[in-house]
């Protein structure tokens, strides 16, 4: 049991979500029980307003849970404050939205280095490193364009270059081909396939079970619980 | 990461450039106005002392009325109270020739001031000052003739109607032509002028000028006038090493003649810069200090802007937030945007101010000293403002929480 939780990645324990505001009252989670090991390459299925989001949200520590506990890497997160949880997000999660949430300011070179901006990296450092990852991913001819310039499968390549510069332990992807056709969602898919193979851990949600095949495992949401 | 969010911020401020000089043009405005009124109080300052200097270390001026309050060291804190010497004077011959008796003391010359219109050449002049005195007194003020020389004593003694011409006055009247062996008339009476003098270096046109003036004897003056009334005594001491030993001689002896009364003043030219430095700090900090309202208000537009901006870019916020920064980092960054521009701001009015002060030296013919004080105090003013209004704006950003911050639209 000991040597289980040290390989735990994540490990959720009876967490509730409940939103309550003007609009009323709603458990959108209702007890999850979820543990990722090191290596895992989990997929999140469940219909929409099932509350993948919000588990995603509460994972990556953009959220915190009503109720219950949340283990990141052995580390109890609930005792945490906020920049202590800025901090385990800078250095132990790499985020991949629908929406690829990049700085339209900036440039996709200088987009890649923020994570390691937060983390005090030298400048020359972090050009070499973000080169380096942008390379691999095919992007070395866009490194000054901003993201007006690129198509959808290039923004997302790009997003998941953000993600990874800081070689976080976990790998959260909400939906990360939402918004790409069927080919380059397919191209998006072999990266991460590649790199979980390479040892990096990923949770990712979304709708289509075509994408959940690439996991090595899934779980369903529905209404709040797994099911 | 200071480069890092000084990048942002420029890379912020270009992307809206209108904006973000409107945003700034209310430092622009406040510190160019106040730029431009320390450097015209210093330049005043420059010119008064200028003139004052001309005066000479070894000259002292006696004046009715206690024109500095305060006989401590601290002449800087000295109050200056120059009315007090105007009015009926109690200067008196006998205090003259008192002061003659002192030793150490070459040369005495009282002042007296004549009031009358000049009528010279085909104009009149209403402005120049007639200043009645002893021939003593271009030797004290060592003046310096463009053509013929001052008056001598025998002109005095026998009250002979002839005068020395000041540059400004000669031009009123005179324009262009040889004033010399030319007639004027003060008080009806023709005078013939005898000598002409340079111009001074501090010319201005601040106070009594030297050159806007005509010297007659003074005993010309009593004929004209049918009084004699001591406005002033000037004094030459031997050597500037005996000018503090000469001043409290004169001031025991005059404080005898008066009864035991200190109702005047001996001035020493160093007494005269620190009065007039005096009265001019004061002035000059009471019109920066409206002109920093302007400041403020400029800083209050910062904040205004700033707020909008972080509202606008709240989605950026919470992105930064999700990669990794603290609140520390954002308070940082909007701070630091809010710096630069109230710094950029600054640079554009101190700009706006020497150009301010192009045109200021050309209507009124001041010219303004920007003393690196001055610049200083102007750049640490933005700054200050920039912190003080970027505040609220950036502690509002760094508290959004990422999650709420990454689904604004
Ligand atoms: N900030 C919030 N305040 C109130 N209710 C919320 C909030 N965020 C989500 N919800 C509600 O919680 C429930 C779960 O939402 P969530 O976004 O997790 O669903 P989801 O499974 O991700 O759906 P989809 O597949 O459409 O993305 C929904 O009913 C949603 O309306
Ligand atoms: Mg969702």
């Amino acid at each position: 049991m000991t040597e289980k939780t040290e390989n735990l990645v994540i490990n959720l324990r009876s967490i509730k979500k409940r939103y309550d505001d003007e609009a009323g009252v709603l458990n959108a989670l209702r007890g999850i029980d979820l543990t990722v090991k090191k290596g895992d390459f989990l997929a999140i299925m469940g219909p929409s307003g099932s509350g993948k989001s919000t588990l995603m949200n509460i994972i990556g520590l953009l959220d915190r849970p009503s109720r219950g506990n949340y283990f990141l890497d052995g580390i109890d997160t609930s005792k945490l404050g906020d920049n202590q949880l800025s901090k385990l997000r800078r250095d132990k999660i790499g985020f991949i939205f629908q929406t690829f949430n990049l700085l339209p300011r900036l440039n996709i070179l200088q987009n890649v280095e923020l994570p390691m901006v937060y983390r005090g990296i030298s400048l020359k450092k972090r050009k070499l490193k973000a080169t380096k990852i942008l390379k691999s991913l095919g992007l070395e001819d866009k490194i000054k364009s901003r993201t007006n310039r690129l198509s959808g499968g290039q923004i997302q390549r790009a997003a998941i270059a953000r993600s990874l510069v800081n070689d976080p332990s976990l790998i959260l992807a909400d939906e990360p081909s939402g918004n790409l056709d069927s080919k380059t969602s397919d191209e998006v898919m072999k990266i991460l396939v590649r790199l979980n193979k390479t040892g990096t851990t990923i949770v990712m949600v979304t709708h289509s079970s075509e994408i959940a095949a690439y996991a090595s495992r899934s779980v369903r949401v529905k209404d709040g619980k797994i099911s | 990461m200071l480069i890092q969010n000084l990048k942002t911020a420029f890379s912020s401020i270009l992307s809206a450039k209108l904006r973000s000089f409107l945003t700034m043009l209310g430092i622009i405005i406040g510190v160019a106005a106040v730029l431009l009124m320390l450097a015209v109080g210093e330049g005043v300052k420059f010119q008064v002392s200028g003139q004052i200097s001309n005066l000479g270390s070894n000259v002292l001026t006696v004046t009715s009325g206690q024109v500095l309050n305060s006989s401590g060291n601290n002449q800087r804190s000295a109050s200056f109270n120059p009315s007090s010497s105007l009015g009926a004077s109690t200067l008196t011959e006998k205090d003259l020739e008192s002061i003659k008796k002192i030793n150490d003391i070459n040369l005495v010359s009282p002042i007296m001031l004549v009031s009358s219109l000049i009528t010279g050449g085909s104009n009149v002049s209403s402005t120049t000052n007639i200043i009645a005195t002893t021939s003593s007194y271009g030797i004290i003020r060592n003046l310096k003739f463009a053509n013929g020389s001052f008056f001598t004593e025998e002109d005095n003694l026998s009250g002979s109607n002839v005068a020395v011409i000041g540059s400004t006055a000669k031009k009123n009247l005179f324009g262009d032509k040889n004033p010399i062996d030319q007639e004027i008339l003060i008080r009806n009476q023709p005078f013939k002028i005898i000598g002409l003098l340079e111009e001074s270096e501090t010319g201005t046109n601040l106070g009594p000028s030297f050159d806007d003036a005509i010297y007659i004897p003074l005993n010309s003056a009593v004929n004209l006038t049918q009084t004699k009334q001591i406005f002033r005594i000037i004094v030459q001491v031997s050597s500037a090493n005996n000018i503090d030993q000469a001043k409290s001689q004169i001031e025991s002896t005059l404080k005898t003649n008066h009864g035991g009364q200190k109702d005047f003043s001996v001035l020493t030219q160093k007494d005269l810069i620190s009065a007039f430095s005096s009265i001019l700090d004061t002035l000059t900090s009471f019109i920066v200090a409206i002109a920093s309202i302007s400041l403020i208000v400029g800083g209050i537009g910062i904040m205004n802007i700033m707020l909008v901006s972080v509202s606008e870019r709240t989605r950026e916020i919470g992105i930064r937030k999700t990669v990794g920064a603290t609140f520390s980092n954002i308070l940082e960054q909007f701070l630091i945007e809010a710096m630069v521009i109230s710094l950029i701001g600054g640079f554009f009015g101190l700009i706006l101010s020497v150009i301010g002060g192009l045109i200021i030296k050309k209507v009124v013919n001041i010219t303004p000293v920007y003393s690196l004080r001055a610049i200083l105090i102007a750049f640490s003013l933005s700054v200050i403002i920039g912190i003080i209004f970027g505040v609220a704006p950036a502690i509002k950003a760094a508290r959004k929480r990422p999650i709420q911050a990454l689904k604004a639209l």
